[in-house]
């Protein structure tokens, strides 16, 4: 059977959207097995933001990558919307993916061949919503860019990059959300306003959140923080 | 996500990409691919087709039936059915007699529209005076060989009696345009309209009579009409073209055809290589689209659907524009011929044009799939971790999608499953030994720099931080540059071969029928006249009669090939030594054999079936002759001077009746000095052959005009794959100019730098390519084309110069920006 397939439909809302259970990551290096994570378990219920802080090096961002099923572990379980990560294959991820996640990521991520408008677009087109740009319009709008629809991620400032990104991850309504340092590549300020943005959408869309950072006053408008070190939760 | 979305999305991903000149290199590439390819196709076609009806005069027609017995009615019915026009003449031996003197004749009645190509000459006087004559002969009337007068003593407007009816002789007949293979004929022609034919009282059942039913149409009644037929002839009934008719012409064209042929595969692997080399950096620079697509739940089929998408665009939209363009070049070529081309032109195959289109398409699948696929195994996760790059396509899967394309492409070409694999396998030994030669050079130029400036040593750094990327790009300039110089050569020697093969000088007469007792005479009155002729061939006429023992009849009921060429009155002459233009292909060359051994012409072998060791027997006169063959031998049938199927060592034709052939040139304005040698000597038969010459002289312009033009395609190939060789390696470039830039390096070290490293992987290329050429061209001379070798220094310097400055000047352009723009601007490029 097509692992791919199958993802579940339903979401139960009393149940937690992520549950880790015992998750490790190690890797082979030159110098032997490196355990980047090791033992994390972890329950995170629908709505609610999280914080993983940690100094660099800590797993943060191997810690996202798995929780968000871009990546697999080495050993334990996850759960994403009720289905276990480790039962699927790569593709019956990225429809998980595109079903349940949103992304924010610290450069962006947006595809350069596209308009501000398109990449918004285009989550919405893959999960064959009825009127993708009406959709895109109105999020970009939200986010402050009615003007800049047609312009290309290179002509965007900084700061309209993410707006552009945060817009993209929130258009098919993710259940959660995932940010890599959103605000790594932008001035305080900037900063601030984006950040302000993506609590106020993550509160409108009722989004889960799990935010990676270093700063620990984002961190401090979570509802809870996660701490890691040497691959740990302390 | 549906195919209309997935389609939208790669459109729309292939708009952007266009608009940053991202697809620049593959389509330029694509497009000289196809534009050669279609415009070679048609042009090559569309010439040989109407040089096949040019040549078709001297078959006195575009399509002939050649037999023995009446053809029959419904078959002509037929022909008339498609609308082809139709001639016929009837040949037969007869005896003439007047004034006591005896005569064998070649007699031919001949149609009114007879000949359905190409026209008759006579002459009242000597061979000097003739004229193109109108029609045939009338009722009543006869137009004969210069011989007929002599022999019998007759001179215009006596009457000769052929069978029963009494003619009178109207004209001297110095040119039959379709006497072809038949010039060494001992019968004089004995010409008569058709209508006198039954009179003759000579056509009775059992008679021996040569039926030469001539068609004239359209390619397409004619292909039409041979289809319908070729099943219904009889054993002794053929139907002829012009590359069986007249070697000479057939040779002259396959040669030229050849190197069309051979030119276009370079073209289309040079495109192949920037093909390549383009979609290597196009999967490249879609790594971060496709992680991102990939964390937003495309799957991976979708990935591939999406970029395949693109390219098919791509192929479709350069194929097409590159069929416009190979349809507006090969029509330029044409205006560019026009002083040379007759007025009705062969139409243009639409079939032909579309199959450069195909090609294209092969090329790009072919050469860009592993590149592709490999954006299938991008990992979602170098949206975190951007270092992380997918596994490089397996070598295997590299080498068999281009190996697969390459070997259809070059079979369609050579359409000969043998060259296919010796130009693969040469192939592959040249970028073997191109690739550790590379490699060796490489690391000597890398020792040798870091002695110099600092510009230099960046230069060396950069060579030697990715050693795999400079050796492939010093394989794909040097491979480019191989084919370029390839392609010069062969086509400067092919032009020089043909000049020397066809010098102003060459022998544009034949003299046979020459008796053993006119032979000195005949000789002494040449040189009198100061004509200096090439050697006496003797000659004796014999039929084939036995191939080991078994009578020609049983032989030939197996093989219609056989058949046919045993049914030939062959020439047999003898010589001690091998004819220029003549080459020993299998066995030896006679040195002092004893008399009864025979070197037979390849082809003539094949057709008969024999090999060496084989005993031959032929029927001269009433005389038996038994040789065997000890050599098969090719001949050159476009060098225009007297060429043989069968030659026997000296002194086989001893006791037989011989006659004597040779040729000479002879200007325009001393044709008048023949008439006092040939008052001398009236049974000599003297040929003028200057409307052969021309022919020929005029296809080998042709070709070589079509052989000039497309080498620019050669050279614009070359040219687009040196530029994305340098591209390929574009990004890695900026990075490290950043970097130097933003420690303080100025703009004018970085130039120097860039121009060091261009310039170096420019010339070692030259050299590697030099290198390789030679021995290719060497053996494509000996092997393919039979072309004499010499060996060529030129191309060692010239090539490695050219290389460095080519390539040197198209890293240049590409790196400008590297040193212009602004070090944040160019980050953010990337």
């Amino acid at each position: 059977m097509n692992k791919a397939l199958h993802p579940p439909t339903m979401i139960n809302t009393k149940e937690p959207i992520i549950q880790v259970t015992n998750l490790g990551k190690a890797v082979q290096t030159s110098e032997g097995v490196l355990n980047i994570l090791t033992a994390i378990d972890l329950t995170v219920q629908p709505g609610e933001t999280i914080a993983i802080v940690g100094a660099s090096g800590s797993g943060k961002s191997t810690l996202i990558g798995l929780l968000a099923g871009l990546d697999l572990p080495s050993q334990g379980e996850i759960i994403l919307a009720g289905t276990s990560l480790t039962d699927l294959d790569e593709d019956g991820r990225a429809i998980l993916r595109g079903k349940y996640v949103g992304f924010v990521f610290q450069s962006f991520q947006l595809l350069p061949s596209l308009t501000a408008l398109e990449n918004v677009m285009l989550p919405l087109e893959l999960a064959a919503h009825q009127a993708p740009e009406d959709a895109a319009k109105k999020l970009l709008d939200r986010v402050g860019l009615a003007e800049r629809i047609t312009h290309d991620p290179s002509h965007l400032s900084g700061g309209e990059q993410q707006r552009v990104a945060l817009a993209r991850a929130f258009a098919t309504q993710p259940k959660i959300l995932f940010a890599d340092e959103p605000t790594g590549n932008l001035d305080s300020h900037t900063g601030d306003l984006v950040i302000d943005l993506m609590f106020e959408l993550n509160q409108e869309k009722q989004t889960t959140l799990i935010l990676v950072t270093h700063d620990e006053h984002l961190a401090s408008r979570c509802d809870r923080s996660i701490q890691l070190e040497a691959g740990r939760i302390v | 996500m549906t195919i209309l979305r997935l389609s939208k999305l790669a459109t729309r991903f292939l708009i952007s990409d266009f608009r940053k000149g991202e697809l620049t290199i593959l389509i330029a590439a694509l497009i000289i691919a196809v534009a050669c390819t279609s415009s070679i196709g048609v042009l090559s076609d569309r010439l040989k087709r109407t040089m096949t009806n040019q040549s078709s005069e001297f078959m006195g027609a575009d399509m002939v039936v050649r037999g023995h017995e009446v053809f029959s009615l419904s078959w002509l019915e037929k022909a008339n059915q498609l609308g082809l026009s139709h001639g016929r003449t009837v040949e037969f031996a007869s005896v003439i007699i007047a004034n006591d003197e005896l005569l064998l004749t070649s007699v031919k009645a001949v149609s009114a529209n007879y000949p359905l190509r190409g026209r008759l000459k006579i002459s009242d006087g000597g061979i000097v005076e003739e004229k193109f004559a109108e029609g045939i002969p009338r009722s009543g009337f006869v137009w004969v060989d210069p011989r007929v007068l002599t022999h019998l003593k007759l001179n215009l407007g006596d009457s000769v009696e052929i069978g029963e009816k009494q003619l009178t002789i109207e004209h001297v007949l110095t040119y039959e345009p379709d006497r072809g293979g038949n010039i060494y004929s001992l019968s004089p022609r004995v010409l008569i309209s058709e209508q006198d034919l039954e009179a003759t009282g000579i056509v009775q059942p059992g008679s021996h009579l040569h039926y030469r039913e001539m068609f004239n149409g359209t390619e397409k009644q004619r292909l039409k009409y041979s289809h319908w037929l070729k099943p219904q002839l009889t054993l002794a009934q053929h139907l002829v073209d012009i590359n069986e008719d007249r070697p000479e012409l057939g040779s002259a064209l396959r040669r030229g055809e050849q190197y069309l042929g051979l030119t276009s595969i370079a073209v289309i692997i040079i495109a192949g290589v920037a093909i390549a080399m383009a979609a290597r950096r196009f999967s490249k620079r879609h790594y971060d689209t496709t992680a991102i697509l990939r964390c937003l739940g495309l799957k991976q089929n979708e990935i591939l659907g999406l970029f395949g998408m693109q390219l098919l665009l791509v192929g479709l939209i350069s194929g097409l524009i590159g069929v416009g363009l190979g349809w507006v070049l090969h029509l330029g070529l044409f205006h560019l011929l026009e002083s040379l081309l007759p007025e009705n032109l062969a139409n243009p195959s639409l079939t032909l044009l579309l199959l450069g289109a195909a090609t294209g398409l092969a090329v790009l699948i072919g050469f860009s799939l592993p590149a592709i696929l490999q954006l299938k195994s991008v990992s979602p996760l170098r949206v975190l971790r951007r270092e992380l790059a997918p596994l490089p396509p397996s070598a295997w899967l590299v080498y068999i999608s281009t190996a697969v394309t390459l070997f259809a492409l070059i079979t369609y070409h050579t359409k000969d499953l043998e060259s296919t694999l010796i130009i693969g396998l040469v192939g592959l030994v040249s970028i073997a030994l191109l690739s550790l030669m590379g490699a060796t050079m490489l690391k000597f130029i890398l020792r040798m720099l870091p002695h110099s400036n600092f510009a230099g040593r960046l230069a060396a750094q950069n060579m030697e931080r990715n050693p795999k990327a400079s050796n492939s790009q010093i394989l794909a300039f040097g491979v480019t540059l191989m084919a370029m110089v390839l392609c010069s050569i062969v086509r400067t020697d092919l032009v020089e071969t043909w000049a020397k093969q066809l010098p102003e000088d060459i022998p544009n007469y034949f003299a046979f029928n020459i008796y053993a007792h006119e032979l000195d005479g005949l000789q002494k009155a040449l040189a009198t006249n100061n004509i200096k002729t090439s050697h006496f061939y003797p000659i004796a006429r014999g039929r084939l009669t036995e191939i080991n023992g078994t009578g020609i009849r049983e032989v030939s009921k197996k093989n219609r090939q056989t058949e046919r060429a045993a049914g030939w009155l062959y020439s047999l002459t003898e010589t001690p030594s091998l004819p220029e233009g003549n080459r020993i292909l299998h066995g030896r060359w006679w040195n002092n054999s004893p008399p009864g051994v025979v070197s037979i012409e390849q082809r003539t072998a094949e057709r008969l079936g024999v090999i060496l060791g084989d005993q031959l027997k032929f029927t001269v006169g009433s005389q038996q002759l038994s040789v065997t063959i000890t050599s098969i031998r090719s001949v050159r049938w476009d060098s225009l001077q007297a060429n043989f199927f069968l030659i026997l060592s000296p002194g086989t034709l001893d006791q037989f009746p011989t006659t004597y052939l040779t040729n000479f040139y002879l200007p325009d304005h001393r044709k008048a000095e023949l008439n006092a040698v040939s008052k001398v000597f009236p049974t000599v038969t003297l040929l003028e052959i200057d409307i052969v010459i021309e022919k020929v002289k005029t296809i080998l312009k042709q070709v070589t005009a079509a052989v000039e033009y497309i080498l620019i395609f050669a050279l614009a190939a070359g040219v687009v794959v040196l530029f994305a060789a340098v591209r390929a390696s574009l990004d890695e470039r900026i990075h490290h100019g950043v970097l130097l830039r933003t420690l303080g390096a100025n703009r004018k070290l970085l130039r120097q730098s860039h121009l060091i490293e261009f310039f170096g992987l420019g010339f070692i290329a030259g050299l590697l390519a030099a290198a390789a050429s030679e021995i290719l061209v060497y053996w494509l001379y000996v092997r393919i084309l039979q072309l004499p070798y010499d060996f060529k220094w030129q191309f060692w310097i010239a090539t490695p110069l050219i290389g460095a400055i080519l390539v040197g000047l198209a890293g240049l352009w590409t790196t400008r920006n590297i040193s212009k723009k602004s070090p944040m601007t160019l980050l953010r490029e990337l």
